[in-house]
Order: structure tokens, then C-alpha cells, then sequence
């Protein structure tokens, strides 16, 4: 009754006063619907469908799911994936049957993001309530909102920083190329040597994204919508290059390997010079696991490399939103993103501001340099506009594909 | 069994593969009408600039490789014909037979590629040679693996054709007179036996074709990019999240399909022009051609022993993060891989639960079918088996989750169960059904009029004289169920994971031990159930 | 033209089966072998031909017009052989299967005497039909014309006539002899049935390993 009276006897200084208290009351009430979701949460089972490549990652989201179990009470299932794609096409086939979902969360960017964005396939804008939201540095990291030059939206939440990234067995190559010239001085020099995944393999798809923002005219162009002309005229100075690079790449360019995978095995098997990857940290993890010598190195090129991040997000039909939220929560938390980009457990660079941290949680991030690690960190380079991508591919295809 | 078959009218007898197998599948496969009329799909389909090159390099490929395989087989059994490494032959060709595609591509890719063993042998510089061994453009290594893991199922359904044509003993008498006519071993095979064989070995051949056009896993690992074939353009576009690209994929799914069986459909009918003029070659008059031994020595064992290799290199791969050229021993030896398939014990399971149920139920149905109808219906049933092979996986698989998902059967058990019974039933009713239906029905008659009742009769002497081709038709719809993923993977939404998912979507970051050792482990179960039914199957007297 | 057997035994596993027995067959003329079930009797016969097979093991010399057969393959031998069943190709046509053993010459040749052969056996007009049209009768008759147009030195024939009707049997059996005598070659039958045994021809028997003339 006493705030009905309140309501009543507002004055304009009340007024400024109530409007000036809001954001503490919003966060109080936010923090009342967040226990409500927590609460809610407790008992619901999370199927979290992510790509499962890597025995590190699976053991990871593996270590997330007894957590889970432990603090919440959510049992957290790993549907192991091949292909991201897969999952999409799932929620879009049943949500057109009017199905309940089978997939609470998924691991998620790019092409993936846009398509379920477009289709409105997915659940929120959830993702910047979330608690540890607030930690995510949104300022030095702007791809944490912006996927592939989409406007997250809220709609997934940041899990993890990914940035293109060179390797290469050092006492093989003790000065590695730190620019795309320097790639094809290097690929002339040693002809036969030098590849990169054929698109539509992502991978490949990024390799010409790189080589586009190294030699275009003007870099501005990346992160705006492009028409097929504009871009024939943007693009010219890439297929330039790419003429003259490919006679000097394996198999003269004629042929190219079929995936990132294929072509890490070729570097390690001693085929390839340079390998390639998204992940800055994985160099550095398979040397951890074996696969390359202790003598790799690993760079990012001179005026930096593309740039981009990694999300969870909760399709609209999942019948576990409450505990899917908490577990995107708890991937943001300083404990599970230190575990995270520890080099022995995944070597994942976090989506967090250590600015943002306590002193103690800044301390659990203790990223020493380890064999293959990058030990000079170059600018991201968002990732151009998704109508790029397709132009891209075309023209690739037309000109080197048959 | 029997008695109760005897009661049941046809259209008992023929409900349950209706309803369990034809339905589902003809549904599943109406699904994909849809894409036929969309224009924007064809449209697109039509600027690929990979299309037609890709779709020669199918067919040339497909084609190739079970030329290859059916003069490899040819050569094999022409020249060990009759000769005592017949059984060991069978052996053989069963362990190789239970060897995944994948498996033997990797294997085969470590041999040869530049940085291969092959290459460390003999070679072996501080750089690898610039050998085009794997990945060339042609497709000649794709085609060359092909043939060689396909030359297996030719060698069985040869082997087992043989059979039936020795059980009734006429085959065998028919080469005493051939050779008492003056006619050499080998003309006598290419003259006498060949043409009774190829017509058995038809639909195996268009099964190996329809498979190597279409056919994904080896065609990454061996196969060209620039074009790639067009399995793996398909592959990609339907594995692609907008659905306007997986529009353009299910379109070229069609025009693959519809080219496949025109192109099927214009060999046998060019073959049944053709084949008539060969005839005076046939009574061109005695020949003292002998069998090919020698020729046939040497093929089957390379092939042998590439298969050998190719299971030897798997093991040592999956212990080996790393093997730099030009090293003939691995650094150092983990067994990180195997530990991290020792936690998919589940998976194994519910692989090993729905392969021995399915292939039972699939047996099941067959007989039940092949008791109750008469011959002549065998033509539908056997005709949409031959269509579920031919389509490719991702397109039907793609039709029968839609199918599912409308029905509530997706991420249940008797859905994978249903996902997994469709391939098994369709290879268990081809296999099965030449040998059931040649099977001489006097012998039942004797029987009855034994007074044996018509149960035990049916069990101690139809199903104990067609032992052979039960038991190897149960193992074949047990090795299939074993490497089922696409259907799988979509039906159990999530819910399930089997032996092959695991070990698709662990494979998928690319790590070699991971793959080998998974590649392995597949291969053990159905390589069991091949040799329990050879043991099993053996005739009692030779 | 003569077929010689000299010494010939045959063993089974190690015992005698048939002990060493000498004899010689003379051109046109037809000695019949009998003898019970599991004797040997068959076995003999694919011993001449050439394709013994395990676990039976022989020794002994064969000869045929002087020519020792020891180690040929029964497609060097020109010993033509008639079985129980026709055994005609069911792949080939009644012409097809007559033209197989014809030794290579020129074609017009080669299918006329095709032809007159059909034609003498009364079998004008079935060149082309498939075997398995022919009734049990027709197709006996055109394998013996199939094995004798292969110009075989000598003939074997396994109880040719034991799955044939009665009323056909006498029939064949004149059409047999009279083409084996017309083609002057030496020939062994097998049989059970003594009536099988032409008139005045030869008969020899078979029994607890050795042969003996009846």
C-alpha cells in the first residue's frame, strides 16, 4: 500500500529521483528474473550441439557439463557434431513440423548465425542479461557483437575469440612470410610447398578474405553490403594476385587440399611448409599433443589477419531455455573462460576484458608461452560483410575451379 | 515357422515389409519430389561452374572403377578357378569386404602419396617428391581405390553365384565336357562359365558403379577438388545451413540420380544389343587358352596385400601423432586415440544392438516375403532395393527424417531402428533372393512326404541347404547396419550416438590417430560376423 | 586307332581301389565296363580323361594311337566324354553348343556340317532353339553329335542312358553305337544295365579291384 501512496504522491524531484534509481532497480530486477532462471533451470537437460573435432574441446565441454551438474543441477549432453550446418537444418525442419526442439544449444557463427537470425530460428535477445555479460570486452573486441558483420542482436552469446593464424616448423622456416607478398615470395622460392584449403571450405574461403584485405585499394569497403560490380572492381587486385600465386603453389594450383584438417596433416607429414588455422592456440596445442615438433611457430601477418568470435546460441524451439541461458552464463564466468584458453585444456583466447576482472580472477588467466604459441599478437581484421562471401566464392570458383 | 508361413495369405505375409520398409522408404523418397519443381534450385544448379566437369568425373570415376574391379575379379577367379586357394580366397575377400571405405582410403592414401611409405622407400629425400599420387585431377587414384575396395563384394557375389551353379553340380560337369571338347581352362571359364556368371553379377556391378559415383568419404580423401566430383558438390551444398543452397544440392542430387539410371539403363540395353554378336565368338571352336594363373597370383596378391597394408597402417597411424617425412619409423607412439575411444563404450553398443536386430528383422522380412508371395513380385521389391542403393544417402536419408519428424519417430529408438533397417533390407533382399528362389522346392516335397512336419522340414532341409547364402546375406545386413551415419546422424537428432557417428563427428577435426583408430574399431565387428558366417555357412562336405 | 590302358590302378586314400590292369580298346568298337557302386567305374573314366581329382590318385599309362596322355590336360587329349545329364550349355543355342568343340576352320564349313548333323539325327530346324526346349530325347542326341563333331579320338560315356526313359533308351542306344561305329574311334562305357551292352560287343567287369572279361 505505501508504494501505491508513493506512486500517488510523486512529485517531479520523486520523478527524476525514480528515474535516476532505475538502472540499480533494473539490475535488482534483473537479478530477481536471473534467480528465477536459475532456479527454473534446475533439473532440465541441456543438449548442447557442437561440433566435436577436437578430443580436447570434447573434454572441455565435458569438464562444463560435471560443473554444471555440481552448482546447478543441469545435466549437460554433448551432441557431437560434424558440421554446425547440421543442427540448423534440424531446428529449421522441426520448427517447420512444429516439433519440439531437440537442440538447447549451439555452438555457433557466421553463415550458421545469419541464416538462423534471418529465419528466426532462434531464441532471445537473452544473451546480454546474461550476469557475466558484463565482463565480455565489448570495446577491444567488437566482433563479441558483431558476427561476420551481423548485429548479434543478443541473440548468441560470445564464447571465444578466433583470429587467422600462420604455422609452421621453424627449423624448417626460421623467418616466416608476414605479409601475402611475402607469402608468394616464399611460394616462389619454394614452389610446391604453399596451399591453402579450396573454398567452399571455410578455412580457404578465409585465406582469400586475408589476401582481399591485404591488397584491395580500399579496406573500408569490407564491412558494407557489395554488389556484384563494385566487387569485380574491389576484387581485381586479388585476382591478380592469386594469378600469381597459384603457379607457385602445390600441385601449381591446379589442385588444393580438401580441408584445414588435410592440409595440418600435410605440414606435419613434411609436404606442406605452411599450415593455417582460426585458432591461434591450436599450433601451440598440437605441438602439446604431438603433431608438430616443438620447433613451431606460429604468426599473424604484419597489418593484422581476419578476425572473428565464437558463440553459443539457443534455437526458439529448445525446451530447456532456462538452463541453456545458465550454461551460456557459466561459459563466460573468469573460471570457465581461464580454463578455457589454458594452452594444456583447449588454448581458446577468451571473449573477456581483464580490465573488467577481480585481481584473483585476472590471476587464473596465466597464459604462459608455450612451443607454437603466437609471440606477436597482430590486430583482428573484422570479417567483411556476409554478402562478400558468396561473390567470393563464385568468382573463385569460375576462375580456378574446373 | 513354417506351419505358421502355410497359414498365412499373401497379403499377410507381405504387410509387415510393407508397412516396416516399403512405406517408409517410398515415402521417403516422395520427399524429395518437391525439389523438382523449384526453379530457383535448377537456376542455380545450372551456373555452378563445376557441374558438368564434376559430373564426368563422377561417371568416369564410377565407371572406371567397376570396370577395373570386374576385370580384376574376372582375372582372379578365371585363374584361381578350381584351385585349392578358392576358400582362403573367400576369406579374404570377407576381411576386406568388412574393411570401411574410409578406413581403406586412408590406409591406401598413406601408401601412396607423396609422402607416403611408398615414397619413403624408395625415395626418401630431405624433401618428398612431387609425385601426383593422390588427389590428381583425373580421379585415378579415387578410381584405383575403388576398385580395389569394391573387387571384395564382386569376388563374394561372384563366389556365391559360383556356388549355387557347382550345388547343383552342373557347372562343374559342364567344364569336364568343355575340356573333353578340347577347350583350355581359361577359354572354357570365359566361354562357359563367364556368360552363365555375369548375369548374376549385374546388379552387383550396378551397385559398385551407382556407389563409386556417388560415394563422399574417399572422395575427400583421395579424390581431386578443382573439379571434385559431384557427390562432394552435392555433399557440400546439402551440408550447407541455407536452405537455397541445400535446394541446389537436392537438385543435383536428382540430375545425378536421373543420369545414373539412364546411364545404367542404356548399358544393359546396349549390352543386350551387343552381347548377340560376341556369340560366334562363343562357338568360334575349341581354344587352348589356359586360366590366367599367373596373371591372377599377381592381382589378387597385390590386392591382398594392399588391403593388408592398408589395415597395418591404420594400426601404426592411430599410435602416431606424428610421422614427418622421410622417416621409416614413427618418432614416437601414443595411445591417446584409443583411450579416447575406450569412452565410447554406449556407442558401441547401441551399434552392435541395432546391427543384430536389424539384420535379424531384415531377414525376417525377406523370408517371409519370399514364402508367401510368388516369384514374380520379387521384381517391385528388389527393384526399389536397387533404387535405395542407387539414390544417393543424403538425399533419401534427407527425405526419411522429414518423414520421421512429422511421425514423432526422430531421436526414438525404434526410429534409428527404422533408419537403419533400410539399406540392411534392401542389401539382404538382393543377396538373398537369387539363392532363395533357386533353391529347389522338390527337396521340401521329399520332405513332407517323410511325414516330417512342415516346420522341421523347413528348417533342416530349406534353411540348412541355403545356409550359406542366409547366413552371409545376415552378415552383409549387419556390416551395412555398422557403417550407417547419414540416416543416423539426422534420425537421432541428437539423442543417440552411434559407433559411426562418434566416429564421424570426431574424425571431423582431422586427427589422423583419431580416425584410424576409429576406422578400426568399425571394421572389427562386421569383420566377426563375416568369418562367424563363412564358419558357420561352411558346406559340410567340400 | 587304339585306346591302350596299361598297368592302370586307382587308390583311394591310400587302398587300392582298382589294381593294375592292362587292355586295349580298338577303333570302332565299344566294351562296356560294369561294375557296383563305388567300384571305381567313373573314376576309371576320369582318370582317361585327364581330370582325376583328389582324393583319388592313379597310376598307370594311357595311350591313345600311340600318343602317351600321361600329364595333358583333358583339353589336349581329344577324348570326348558322354554323362548321365546332356549337359548341353543352357547360354548357347542348340547350334552354339554343337559348334563349340568343332575345330576352328572356315565358317561356312563349319556350320554345314553343323547342319548336316542336325539333319541326319533328325533334328533339322533346332539349330537355333535353346536347349532347354528340346525334350530329354533331343538334347541326348545333340550331345553326343556335340562331343563326336569335336573329331575326339576315342570316346568315354558314363551310364549316358540311365536317366531316359525306357522307350527311349533303345532308341539312343542305336543312334550312340551307330555314330561311334560310323566315326571308327574306340569307346568305354560305363553302365549298369546289361542291356546297355551292344550286341556282341565286349563286356568287362568290374569287382572287388580287378577287371575282368565277362
Amino acid at each position: 500500500m505505501e508504494t501505491t501512496g508513493m506512486t500517488f504522491t510523486l512529485t517531479r524531484r520523486g520523478l527524476i529521483q525514480l528515474l535516476a534509481a532505475t538502472p540499480l532497480a533494473g539490475r535488482a530486477r534483473a537479478g530477481e528474473v536471473w534467480d528465477g532462471i536459475v532456479a527454473e533451470a534446475r533439473g532440465q537437460t541441456v543438449y548442447f550441439n557442437a561440433w566435436a573435432g577436437s578430443p580436447q574441446i570434447n573434454a572441455y565441454i565435458a569438464w562444463v557439463g560435471e560443473a554444471l551438474q555440481r552448482r546447478h543441477d543441469i545435466r549437460l549432453e554433448h551432441v557431437k557434431l560434424a558440421d554446425t550446418a547440421e543442427a540448423v537444418r534440424r531446428v529449421r525442419d522441426e520448427v517447420t513440423a512444429g516439433r519440439a526442439g531437440s537442440a538447447d544449444l549451439l555452438w555457433i557463427n557466421g553463415e550458421n548465425f545469419r541464416v538462423m537470425k534471418a529465419e528466426k530460428l532462434l531464441f532471445g535477445p537473452f544473451a546480454e542479461d546474461l550476469p557475466n555479460f558484463a565482463l565480455v570486452d565489448i570495446a577491444g573486441k567488437p566482433t563479441t557483437r558483431i558476427d561476420f558483420a551481423e548485429a548479434t542482436a543478443g541473440l548468441e552469446s560470445p564464447w571465444g575469440m578466433a583470429q587467422l593464424t600462420f604455422f609452421a616448423d621453424g627449423a624448417k622456416l626460421p623467418t616466416p612470410p608476414l605479409s601475402m607478398p611475402e607469402l608468394l615470395e616464399l611460394a616462389r622460392s619454394a614452389p610446391g610447398r604453399i596451399t591453402y584449403p579450396a573454398p567452399p571450405d571455410f578455412h580457404g574461403t578465409t585465406f582469400i578474405k586475408q589476401a582481399l584485405a591485404e591488397t584491395m585499394a580500399d579496406r573500408a569497403l569490407l564491412p558494407v553490403q557489395i554488389d556484384r560490380q563494385a566487387f569485380t572492381e574491389a576484387a581485381k587486385p586479388l585476382f591478380e594476385f592469386l594469378d600469381a600465386l597459384h603457379p607457385e603453389l602445390w600441385r601449381h594450383g591446379k589442385q588444393f587440399p580438401q580441408t584445414q584438417a588435410q592440409m595440418t596433416q600435410m605440414l606435419a607429414d613434411g609436404e606442406l611448409l605452411v599450415g593455417l588455422t582460426f585458432n591461434p592456440n591450436e599450433p601451440a596445442n598440437l605441438v602439446a599433443t604431438g603433431t608438430l615438433p616443438s620447433s613451431t611457430i606460429a604468426w599473424q601477418n604484419r597489418g593484422g589477419t581476419i578476425g572473428n568470435t565464437h558463440f553459443v546460441a539457443i534455437p526458439v524451439n529448445s525446451t530447456a531455455r532456462q538452463a541453456a541461458q545458465v550454461t551460456a552464463n557459466f561459459l563466460l564466468s573468469p573460471e570457465a573462460q581461464a580454463r578455457k584458453a589454458d594452452l594444456a585444456i583447449w588454448g581458446d583466447p577468451t571473449v573477456l576484458d581483464m580490465a573488467k576482472l577481480t585481481p584473483e580472477d585476472r590471476a587464473l588467466f596465466t597464459s604462459a608461452a608455450a612451443p607454437g604459441s603466437v609471440t606477436q599478437p597482430a590486430p583482428a581484421i573484422p570479417e567483411p560483410h556476409g554478402s562478400w562471401v558468396p561473390l567470393i566464392e563464385a568468382a573463385w570458383l569460375e576462375r580456378y575451379g574446373a | 515357422m513354417a506351419r505358421t508361413l502355410r497359414r498365412l495369405t499373401p497379403a499377410q505375409g507381405a504387410l509387415p515389409i510393407l508397412v516396416l520398409w516399403v512405406l517408409p522408404l517410398a515415402a521417403s523418397m516422395l520427399m524429395l519430389l518437391p525439389a523438382i519443381a523449384e526453379p530457383d534450385a535448377w537456376r542455380q544448379l545450372q551456373s555452378h561452374p563445376q557441374l558438368w566437369s564434376a559430373l564426368v568425373l563422377s561417371l568416369a570415376t564410377g565407371g572406371g572403377a567397376s570396370v577395373l574391379a570386374l576385370l580384376m575379379s574376372v582375372l582372379v577367379l578365371a585363374g584361381l578357378d578350381r584351385s585349392r586357394a578358392l576358400p582362403q580366397l573367400q576369406a579374404l575377400a570377407a576381411a576386406g569386404l568388412a574393411l570401411p571405405h574410409l578406413a581403406f582410403a586412408i590406409g591406401f592414401g598413406f601408401l601412396i602419396m607423396p609422402t607416403g611409405l611408398i615414397a619413403r622407400l624408395i625415395e626418401g629425400g630431405a624433401t618428398p617428391p612431387p609425385w601426383v599420387t593422390v588427389q590428381d585431377s583425373w580421379g585415378l587414384s579415387l578410381m584405383l581405390a575403388l576398385a580395389l575396395k569394391e573387387l571384395p563384394f564382386l569376388l563374394i557375389a561372384a563366389l556365391a553365384a559360383l556356388a549355387r551353379g557347382d550345388g547343383t553340380g552342373h557347372l562343374t560337369q559342364e567344364r569336364r565336357v568343355a575340356a573333353s571338347l578340347g577347350h583350355g581352362a581359361g577359354s572354357v571359364w570365359l566361354r562357359v562359365v563367364l556368360p552363365q556368371l555375369l548375369p548374376s553379377l549385374r546388379w552387383p556391378l550396378v551397385i559398385v558403379f551407382v556407389y563409386g559415383a556417388t560415394v563422399v568419404d574417399m572422395a575427400l580423401v583421395l579424390g581431386p577438388t578443382q573439379p571434385p566430383t559431384l557427390a562432394v558438390v552435392i555433399w557440400h551444398a546439402l551440408n550447407h545451413a541455407d536452405a537455397a543452397v541445400n535446394g541446389m544440392g537436392l537438385a543435383m542430387t536428382l540430375l545425378l540420380t536421373s543420369v545414373l539410371a539412364a546411364l545404367v539403363a542404356t548399358t544393359l540395353l546396349l549390352l543386350q544389343v551387343t552381347l548377340p554378336r560376341l556369340r560366334h565368338w562363343l562357338c568360334a571352336g575349341p581354344s587352348l587358352l589356359a586360366a590366367p594363373r599367373g596373371m591372377a597370383v599377381v592381382t589378387g596378391t597385390m590386392a591382398g596385400l594392399l588391403m593388408l597394408a592398408a589395415i597395418l597402417l591404420l594400426a601404426l597411424l592411430s599410435v602416431t601423432p606424428r610421422w614427418p617425412y622421410p622417416a621409416l619409423m614413427p618418432p614416437a607412439v601414443t595411445f591417446a586415440a584409443w583411450t579416447t575411444l575406450g569412452s565410447s563404450a554406449a556407442p558401441l553398443w547401441l551399434s552392435l544392438l541395432l546391427a543384430a536386430t536389424t539384420a535379424l528383422a531384415a531377414l525376417g522380412l525377406a523370408l517371409l516375403w519370399f514364402e508367401t508371395q510368388p516369384e514374380g513380385r520379387d521384381r517391385w521389391l528388389i527393384g526399389l532395393a536397387l533404387a535405395t542403393l542407387a539414390l544417393p544417402q543424403l538425399a533419401v536419408a534427407g527425405g526419411q527424417y522429414r518423414l520421421f519428424l512429422g511421425l514423432g519417430l526422430t531421436g526414438t529408438l525404434p526410429g534409428l531402428f527404422l533408419a537403419h533397417l533400410t539399406p540392411v533390407a534392401a542389401y539382404v533382399l538382393i543377396i538373398l533372393q537369387g539363392p532363395y528362389r533357386a533353391f529347389d522346392s522338390r527337396y521340401m516335397m521329399v520332405a513332407r512326404s517323410l511325414s516330417v512336419p512342415a516346420s522341421t522340414a523347413w528348417l533342416r532341409v530349406k534353411l540348412s541347404l541355403l545356409r550359406a547364402p542366409v547366413l552371409t546375406a545376415a552378415a552383409i545386413g549387419f556390416a551395412v547396419s555398422m557403417a550407417q551415419f547419414v540416416p543416423a546422424q539426422l534420425v537421432a537428432a541428437g539423442r543417440y550416438s552411434t559407433l559411426p557417428m562418434e566416429a564421424v563427428t570426431l574424425s571431423a577435426g582431422g586427427n589422423r590417430p583419431l580416425t584410424a583408430a576409429f576406422a578400426l574399431c568399425l571394421a572389427a565387428p562386421p569383420l566377426a560376423a563375416f568369418l562367424a558366417a563363412s564358419l558357420l555357412g561352411r558346406p559340410r562336405w567340400r | 586307332m587304339a585306346l591302350s590302358l596299361e598297368e592302370v590302378s586307382i587308390r583311394l586314400d591310400g587302398h587300392t581301389l582298382i589294381k593294375p590292369f592292362t587292355m586295349r580298346l580298338e577303333k570302332g568298337v565299344i566294351v562296356t565296363l560294369m561294375g557296383p557302386s563305388g567300384s571305381g567305374k567313373s573314376t576309371l573314366l576320369s582318370f582317361i580323361a585327364g581330370d582325376l581329382t583328389a582324393p583319388f590318385t592313379a597310376t598307370g599309362d594311357v595311350t591313345l594311337d600311340g600318343r602317351n596322355l600321361d600329364g595333358l590336360p583333358p583339353e589336349k587329349r581329344r577324348i570326348g566324354r558322354l554323362f548321365q545329364d546332356d549337359l548341353l550349355f543352357p547360354h548357347m543355342s542348340v547350334a552354339e553348343n554343337l559348334l563349340f568343340g568343332m575345330p576352328r576352320g572356315e565358317q561356312q564349313a563349319r556350320h554345314a556340317a553343323m547342319t548336316a548333323a542336325l539333319a541326319e539325327a533328325g533334328l533339322a530346324g533346332f539349330a537355333e532353339r535353346p536347349p532347354q526346349t528340346l525334350s530329354g530325347g533331343q538334347r541326348a542326341r545333340v550331345a553326343l553329335l556335340r562331343s563326336l563333331l569335336a573329331s575326339p579320338g576315342a570316346m568315354l560315356l558314363d551310364e549316358p542312358f540311365n536317366k531316359l526313359d525306357a522307350d527311349l533308351r533303345a532308341g539312343l542306344r542305336d543312334f550312340v553305337f551307330r555314330h561311334i561305329a560310323a566315326r571308327d574311334i574306340p569307346c568305354l562305357m560305363v553302365t549298369h544295365d546289361r542291356a546297355d551292352v551292344p550286341p556282341g560287343g565286349r563286356l568287362l567287369l568290374l569287382g572287388r579291384g580287378e577287371v575282368r572279361d565277362a
